[in-house]
């Protein structure tokens, strides 16, 4: 059997071409105030892609990661979100490996398979996400690292196909992981009440059950559809996915006991529809995008005693527009509006019904693109809380760029962003690739 | 999250229909020479030089600093001419920092449309779409503009009146001097040029070299094509040196295996293509 295999797979092999890179990188971050609560995190990610004449394509992506620091510790997260396939490996305290994507690509005439772990990348925003939702994201340190890092690759299947003047792309998502949140003790755990419901009275007690995963492979599997095109200038998209919520909702049982009032906490996840589109087009030195989407089952948190199980349903539009402005030389400013509209919920929740976050980006790039400034602001009209992030990068050569950051968190304690108001914090960074 | 300008260089330069007045050998306009093929007839004979219908091939860029820093850019690129546009992608190859990079443009004929052009960020994962007002922005890092590298080896008549202004010579191939001045002040400041001037060679109607003014009217950077030769029949360079003055910056372009006959599938040139890349 080995020696058939063997005999089938070697010419194959031969034929193929194998390109691999390693990018090594190195984080220093302290507390912008007092420097005291410092974090070194180490990383390697080896590639390789083997190539084959056919162009069929094999990718592998790891990555070996070294947090120094606890409260960002690669464990500090809730990891039962993680599919066991989809888990990484945790090595000691502070050290993880996972395999972060592993894709075979399969061209042919009419069709694009792109079978594997992979991650599905939707939409035309930045920073926050309509669209983009077809992979989980690690939030273990809060939106703070590339998208790029904390999306949750997943095993699914990519079929890519032409219908008509139309690009289809179809996907089947058997694997069921989800948002991975920083646990408790973890530097970004969530407080605020709009994520959380609120530590009970003191007398009660709180029992918090075992995440109840779907674990059938077909019936619980995510399935989507793009339709996109290129129509009189405008790039658009519709897309539909039929997902589970990638946020655990926190039913909650209240009871009395002998020993008094008793909560008993089920995370649960919860089916939706989404239906939604995008476009984009440029106008002189402007170029327009947005985003629709709408949630057909939405759960939200029900304000104080309202709803017997503590989560209201209701459902959600959400949507972004943007305008890039590039009428200076080699400078980006983009502005965007990102809104949520609760509708149709049930109970009064804890959520405004209408949310609005606006952000800015300014990039500007000197000496041949090898010098990067970058300022990126969010802000949360309902509560009035934000993140300003300031960036600069420079590459000392084509394998060798450092920089310096600043993360700064203002506003209540009981916004998104403000809830991490302590936790602001200054990174130097030095990244090394080599081929 | 880098958004970078990315191309790289080549094509446009060459090209391009700058002027230079410097640096070329330039012989003063003789009665004789008042035959000279009016400028508006040389950018014609360039555009309508046979660039094949489609063409693949490997671009190597390597770009310095005063200092004498270099870095080095890998790419495979593909353009194919269509009814009414040209469709242009770009592929980065290497190095690791900015491999899977890709740009796609579609050129249209009629000057009032607009270009339609992407860019395919790995680092975001998704395909930017990007104005084509930015065409005077520098491309990935290189001395050569997003309209640089669009134009390839052709002349904007929609953006520059084009004047005779002599013959030239660059290393023993006869040419002539033609002197590009933007139609509006829009444009030059659009482009980033407010003259050029080119030494066409006139046997082949390839330009051999270019100089180029900022919209200051200080010396921006002058554009050198060697290695000229037939390629399946079709005049090709094959080496592009631009040397910008202001920065002390350069961008040295080599093409390989440039192939005008084998088939280049319309799928090349998708949002689809430039994301999955090569």
């Amino acid at each position: 059997m080995v020696s058939a295999l063997t005999c089938l797979f070697t010419p194959l092999l031969r034929a193929a071409e194998l390109q691999s890179s390693l990018i090594a990188s190195a984080l220093w971050s302290g507390d912008s105030h007092n420097f005291k609560r410092q974090s070194h995190q180490f990383s390697l990610e080896p590639e390789a892609i083997l190539r084959f004449d056919n162009r069929v394509k094999l990718t592998a992506l790891m990555r070996l990661r070294s947090i120094s620091f606890d409260g960002l510790a690669p464990q500090r997260v809730s990891d039962a979100a993680y599919s066991p396939l989809g888990k990484p490996l945790y090595m000691g305290n502070s050290s993880e490996f996972e395999l972060r994507e592993f894709y075979l690509e399969l061209p042919s005439d009419n069709y694009y398979f792109t079978l594997g772990k992979q991650q599905v990348v939707w939409g035309k925003a930045d920073g926050l996400k309509v669209l983009d939702i077809v992979n989980p994201q690690s939030y273990r340190e809060f939106i703070l690292e590339d998208f790029d890092d904390s999306r949750i690759p997943q095993w699914l299947a990519n079929i890519e196909t032409n219908v008509g003047e139309w690009d289809a792309q179809f996907l089947w998502i058997p694997e069921q992981s989800y948002h991975v949140l920083a646990s408790e003790g973890g530097l970004y755990a969530p407080t605020s009440p709009l994520l959380l419901p609120q530590a009970p009275p003191v007398g009660v007690s709180v029992d918090v059950k075992a995440i109840d995963r779907p674990g059938r492979l077909l019936m619980d599997s995510d399935i989507g559809l793009r339709l996109s095109r290129f129509w009189k200038g405008w790039d658009l998209s519709l897309n539909y996915l039929y997902q589970y919520d990638n946020f655990a909702l926190l039913y909650q049982d209240r009871s009395l006991t002998a020993n008094g009032p008793h909560v008993t906490i089920q995370p649960q996840y919860r089916r939706t529809h989404v239906l939604g589109g995008s476009f984009s087009n440029a106008f002189d030195n402007w170029v327009l995008r947005g985003e629709l989407a709408y949630f057909s089952d939405r759960y939200f948190l029900a304000e104080g005693l309202s709803d017997s199980d503590g989560i209201t349903k209701g459902k959600e539009v959400s949507s972004v527009v943007g305008l890039d402005w590039t009428g200076l030389e080699n400078t980006l400013i983009s502005g965007q509006l990102f809104q949520s509209v609760a509708l149709n919920r049930q109970s009064a929740t804890v959520r405004d019904k209408s949310e609005s976050t606006l952000s800015l980006l300014v990039n500007h790039t000197l000496l041949n693109d090898t010098l990067e400034l970058r300022l990126i602001w969010l802000t949360n009209s309902n509560v009035g809380d934000g993140l300003m992030r300031l960036r600069v990068t420079y590459e000392w050569q084509d394998n060798l760029k450092t920089w310096a950051s600043s993360d700064t968190f203002y506003g209540s304690e009981e916004g998104i962003f403000g809830q991490f108001d302590d936790n602001d914090r200054l990174i130097i960074g030095i990244e090394l690739a080599f081929e | 999250m880098k958004y970078p300008r990315l191309l790289s260089c080549w094509v446009g330069i060459l090209s391009t229909p700058f002027f230079a007045l410097t640096g070329l050998a330039q012989e003063p306009l003789s009665n004789a020479q008042a035959t000279l093929p009016t400028g508006g007839q040389v950018a014609a004979h360039i555009n309508s030089r046979d660039e094949g219908e489609a063409v693949s091939r490997k671009l190597s860029i390597v770009m310095r600093d005063k200092r004498g820093k270099t870095r080095k850019r890998e790419t495979m690129s593909y353009r194919k001419y269509y009814a009414g546009e040209k469709r242009t992608v770009i592929f980065y190859l290497a190095p690791k920092n900015i491999r899977d990079t890709a740009f796609l443009t579609y050129d249209y004929n009629t000057p009032e449309r607009e270009d339609d052009q992407w860019l395919y960020l790995p680092a975001l994962r998704k395909v930017r779409r990007i104005s084509a007002a930015d065409r005077g922005d520098y491309f990935l890092g290189t001395d050569m503009t997003y309209e640089d590298i669009k134009l390839e080896t052709r002349v904007s008549t929609a953006d520059f009146n084009f004047k005779t202004v002599g013959n030239c010579d660059v290393d023993g191939h006869p040419g002539l001097h033609i002197e590009g001045t933007p139609k509006t002040q829009a444009i030059a400041r659009e482009l980033g040029y407010s003259k050029s001037l080119s030494c066409v060679d006139r046997q082949i109607w390839m330009v051999r070299q270019s100089q180029f003014w900022d919209i200051k009217g200080a010396l921006l950077k002058t554009v050198t094509i060697a290695n000229i030769d037939q390629i399946q029949g079709i005049w090709t360079q094959q080496n592009i040196n631009v040397e910008n003055h202001k920065t002390g910056h350069s961008t040295s372009l080599s093409f390989a295996e440039v192939d005008y006959q084998s088939p280049v599938p319309d799928t090349m040139f998708t949002t689809n293509a430039i994301k999955r890349g090569l």
